[in-house]
């Protein structure tokens, strides 16, 4: 070569290092590669868009609990149930967060609400958190102000139209000022209202025409202590806390004489569904003496008001013009979300929760300093202390305080919002709630609405929640002499439960009418007809031999745990208890009966012996 | 069978393993590749601050994405139903996914520095000047497409990055006065980043770009032989002992292949090391704050910030016209083939004012421009 003019030295310094660095670290890129496992379970679910590649280190087969037999996993794969990384083929980055993947594997809330993207029924068995939050969002309204598909409204809120016959101003000024100082049990949320924002709305209010009332009753002086008594008998106490016991589903009566006016309460005593239409308060059938009494006995708890009621101060001008800024501030907190008021339309007035379960939590707001919690748990503080997360110089956030809501209930919520995705799965996958049942028609249907039934009980998978046992296959189980005299006085049949069947003065002609509809549509195809008879002296040692006696009362022996049995022979339609002891308490949705079954002959013969009890 | 081997060596290679100088000048003439060279060199050229390699290690890197990039394409689809979750292949199945999607992201920006290197290092030393003019021209051009691969190649993971980056790009390109909105809709065939302007990012970054890359680099190299080498040598005094010309082999090529050596040694080791960043998959419903341009156009976006037209489009329009009409318009020849040469000073101070103030306002942009564009310290 060239020896006048040598290569320099760099050219082969770094040719050669860089040689053989290069040819080191292709041995350390093949040796990486080397170590990705060659064979991968994969799972595909087109349907769903899913790669998952859990099972290269997971056994399906080692699921715990039954929840694959009804979610195959060639359906289903894993990640939407378990969220991660499903096509990630490394432990961390299948179940860790990363730049490119913020979601890690579901805690144990998201997993709960991820059961709520397919299924939209109210309750779902094996979700009680989910059940539980989409019961809380109906109970506390929160479907006034936010749209929630498939959650509706219950009546928890009154209508206000005529307020001004029911209430004092000053009343309702103290009650939007701090609703837990007059009832503790208070399902209206707390708003975070200056003075000057009440009284207008009180204006507003006090505004609005309702219907007339019902005028007094002439007859007689009315009796506290008789109303007193007519209280207890009627069993308002199922609903209403009264001197402290009972109630849970109504507002606390206590404080009932100094809030209503009595001529209102008389009115509503006796024409409840006239004065107030949508209430869920059954059509009690009372005298005008016995409504006269109840509120004599309610004013007798009269505490004076103390508070100074300004209202008077107000000139009638003065009054206009806040009524104008009352109807808008009512409009904006969101008012008649909740309550019917005037011409005002029901519309939700804050942001629609339908697409919420696809909010990630990096992308919103959170206390300086605070660790990253999952999409339940931010909105479970959100809905604990709602200006949680206001930015500095924000406008403060509208939404009221739920106090009282504990934690559980709260984070319930969290993950039954956390479920709501607007979301493109296939239909097959979407498990719908059942179509609501068309309440009964016809004069049957109108003693239904008027005695409001369906607030208690149960049918057809709608209804409430109060009574223990559904309507549901009712015309099979008893017998028509006993359900008549029964829906005029209701006996108490079941001592263990504290809901106990309001009196309501059942008149013997609707009674008849129920009954005879209740016999006809609320059959149960279930139990047979006209089942043999055994020999009750047999059934008699059968159901000492089943100790039947360690949960019922039978000729005064026995515990009150379930049914007290004498008298049963006229109540129970024999087929149904056949039925019952031989197939298992299965056929009758929320009965408690030892699910153990017998053989056929012994139902017979204890069912005979109970006929003849 | 020796002999076999032996004529298809010679039909392939028509001169054998150069070992004297009469060969080596044969090898150059007749090899494919050895030809661009001359077959002899002046010595001036071989020095390493003559070009600092900057040109050659531009091509190379071009070499290395081509390959890398053919590879990725055996796995990309170009939709956005499946676009990011072909970079997840690429990360958990694909056989050496990981390291060469690095590869062809770490080249691609190395590339893109390089390039506008080169051509500042080519500015410097007067290269743009007669008899130069045209393949100045070329290089601006090569920039330019450079640029155009590299933004067009930052859409296609379609990850959060991707999209925002390239939203804010479009948008730049939208802001040009009268034909905007026409040159937005012909880039992204749609109103917004989506499936069309997934396709047409696609086929420009891996056809149209490249063709046209190819052929401009073929003109380049070939007008550098033609228009007399390297200005730098050139201009540069005659050895005083010592041949006149040096043969290329080896000294200049034994020189270039330490450069690809280092280059691909570098490039991998910064491959094993750091992985090429991805983000969620795109959403257009969520943006980021701020949604930041690629690095390169991060210096136009705060210049857009102060003024979308003068900042956006003005400038960087002017700053691409002035370099197109630079060689017609100063044709003083004083001062050529150094870097700093007292003709020169003006001249040079000027563009690294203007390279300076680029640099500047692409570190402002980078590093310390935070949520709705506000001024903020790095690390905050």
């Amino acid at each position: 070569m060239n020896d006048e003019a040598p290569l320099p030295r760099w050219t082969h310094v770094v040719f050669f290092t860089s040689l053989f660095a290069t040819i080191a670290m292709v041995f350390v890129v093949l040796y990486r590669d080397a170590q990705r496992p060659v064979e991968l379970e994969q799972r595909l679910v087109a349907a769903l868009g899913v790669v998952d590649r859990c099972e290269a280190c997971h056994d399906a087969a080692d699921h715990p609990g039954d929840t694959l037999g009804l979610h195959a996993v060639e359906r289903f794969g894993c990640t939407v149930c378990h969220g991660g990384q499903g096509a990630a083929t490394t432990a961390d980055a299948a179940h860790l967060a990363s730049p490119s993947w913020e979601r890690p594997l579901f805690t144990a809330a998201e997993r709960e609400a991820a059961c709520g993207t397919c299924h939209e029924a109210a309750t779902l068995a094996g979700a009680p958190a989910l059940s539980r939050g989409r019961a809380v969002l109906a109970e506390r309204g929160c479907v006034g102000c936010h749209e929630i598909p498939g959650i509706k409204l219950p009546e928890i809120a009154p209508d206000l139209d005529g307020l001004q016959d029911k209430v004092s101003p000053a009343w309702v000024r103290a009650w939007l000022a701090d609703p837990g100082a007059l009832n503790v049990d208070h399902r209206m949320p707390q708003f975070t209202m200056p003075d000057e924002e009440i009284d207008p709305i009180v204006a507003f209010l006090f505004s609005l025409e309702g219907p007339a009332l019902t005028p007094a009753a002439e007859a007689g002086a009315p009796d506290p202590a008789r109303g007193r008594k007519f209280v207890a008998t009627r069993r308002c106490a199922t609903c209403h806390r009264i001197e402290g016991r009972g109630g849970g589903f109504a507002p606390d009566l206590s404080l009932a004489g100094s809030k209503l006016s009595p001529a209102w309460m008389f009115s509503l005593l006796t024409d409840t569904h006239r004065l107030r239409p949508h209430t869920r308060m059954p059509g009690f059938r009372l005298s005008p003496e016995e409504a006269a009494d109840i509120v004599a006995y309610a004013a007798e708890q009269w505490v004076p008001d103390t508070a100074e009621t300004p209202w008077t101060a107000f000139s009638p001008e003065v009054k206009r013009d806040l009524t104008a800024v009352g109807r808008f501030e009512f409009i904006e907190h969101g008012c008649p979300g909740c309550h019917r008021a005037g011409d005002l339309p029901r519309a939700p007035a804050a942001m629609p929760l339908d697409d919420l379960g696809r909010r990630r939590v990096v992308d919103l707001p959170l206390a300086d300093g605070a660790a990253m919690p999952d999409l339940p748990s931010w909105i479970a503080t959100k809905v604990r202390v709602p200006t949680a997360f206001d930015l500095p110089g924000a406008t403060p956030s509208l939404m009221p305080a739920y106090r009282g809501l504990s934690p559980d209930d709260a984070l319930a919520v969290g993950i039954a919002l956390a479920s709501l995705k607007r979301s493109p799965l296939p239909g097959d996958y979407v498990i719908q709630s059942t179509p609501a049942q068309t309440p009964p028609a016809g004069p049957a249907g109108a003693l239904v609405d008027r005695y409001r039934c369906l607030e208690c009980h149960e049918l057809g998978g709608q209804g409430g929640h109060i009574a223990g046992v559904p309507l549901d296959g009712e015309g099979s189980r008893v017998q028509r002499g006993w359900l008549l005299r029964f829906l005029q006085d209701p006996v108490t049949i079941r001592m263990d439960q504290s809901a106990r069947m309001p009196v309501m003065g059942i008149s013997e002609s609707d009674a008849d009418l129920l009954t005879d509809w209740i016999l006809s549509s609320l059959a149960d195809p279930r139990i047979t007809e006209g089942e043999a008879l055994g020999d009750a002296t047999r059934g008699a040692a059968a159901y000492t031999a089943r100790a039947c006696g360690s949960c019922h009362m039978s000729r005064g022996a026995g515990t009150m745990k379930g049914p007290v049995l004498d008298g049963a022979g006229a109540r129970l339609d024999p087929d149904y208890v056949v039925t019952l002891l031989r197939d298992g308490p299965a056929v009758v949705p929320g009965e408690r009966h030892p699910a153990e079954r017998l053989p056929g002959g012994e139902a017979r013969d204890i069912a005979t012996w109970i006929a003849g009890l | 069978m020796r002999a076999f081997f032996q004529r298809i060596r010679d039909s392939v290679f028509r001169v054998g393993w150069p070992a004297d100088e009469r060969k080596a000048l044969l090898a150059m003439r007749s090899s494919f590749l050895l030809h661009l060279h001359a077959p002899k060199v002046r010595p001036a050229s071989l020095r390493l601050a003559a070009t600092w390699g900057l040109g050659l290690l531009s091509l190379f890197l071009y070499g290395s994405l081509v390959l890398t990039g053919v590879y990725l394409m055996f796995y990309y689809i170009p939709h956005p139903d499946a676009a990011w979750r072909s970079m997840g292949d690429l990360e958990f199945v694909v056989p050496y996914g990981v390291v060469t999607r690095n590869l062809h992201r770490w080249g691609a920006h190395a590339m893109v520095a390089i390039v506008l290197l080169h051509l500042g290092r080519v500015y410097l030393t007067g290269g743009y000047k007669a008899p130069r003019e045209a393949n100045w021209v070329a290089g601006v051009g090569l920039a330019v497409l450079t640029l155009g691969l590299s933004f067009t190649g930052y859409l296609l993971p379609w990850d959060q990055l991707a999209f925002w980056a390239v939203t804010v790009g479009s948008k730049m390109v939208a802001s040009v006065p009268v034909i905007g909105d026409a040159a937005a809709l012909l880039l992204l065939g749609d109103q917004t980043v989506g499936e069309a302007a997934l396709l047409r990012f696609y086929v420009l970054h891996c056809v149209v770009l490249p063709v046209a890359l190819t052929g401009i680099v073929a003109f380049h190299l070939y007008r550098v032989r033609k228009d007399g080498g390297l200005v730098t040598s050139e201009h540069a005094p005659e050895p005083t002992e010592g041949p006149r010309l040096w043969p290329a082999w080896p000294h200049l090529i034994y020189r270039e292949l330490a450069l690809l050596a280092g280059m691909v040694a570098l490039l991998l080791a910064a491959s094993m090391l750091f992985n090429a960043p991805l983000e969620p998959l795109a959403d257009p419903t969520r943006t980021p704050n701020p949604a930041k341009a690629p690095w390169y156009f991060l210096g136009i976006q705060e210049l857009a910030h102060y003024s979308a037209f003068w900042g956006g489009v003005f400038i960087p329009a002017a700053a691409i016209g002035a370099l197109i009409v630079l060689p017609y318009l100063d044709r003083r020849t004083a001062g050529l083939g150094r870097y700093w040469p007292p003709e020169r000073r003006w001249a040079n101070s000027v563009f690294l004012f203007f390279a300076a103030f680029f640099m500047v306002v692409t570190v402002v942009g980078t590093f310390f421009r935070g949520p709705a564009w506000a001024l903020m310290w790095w690390p905050p």
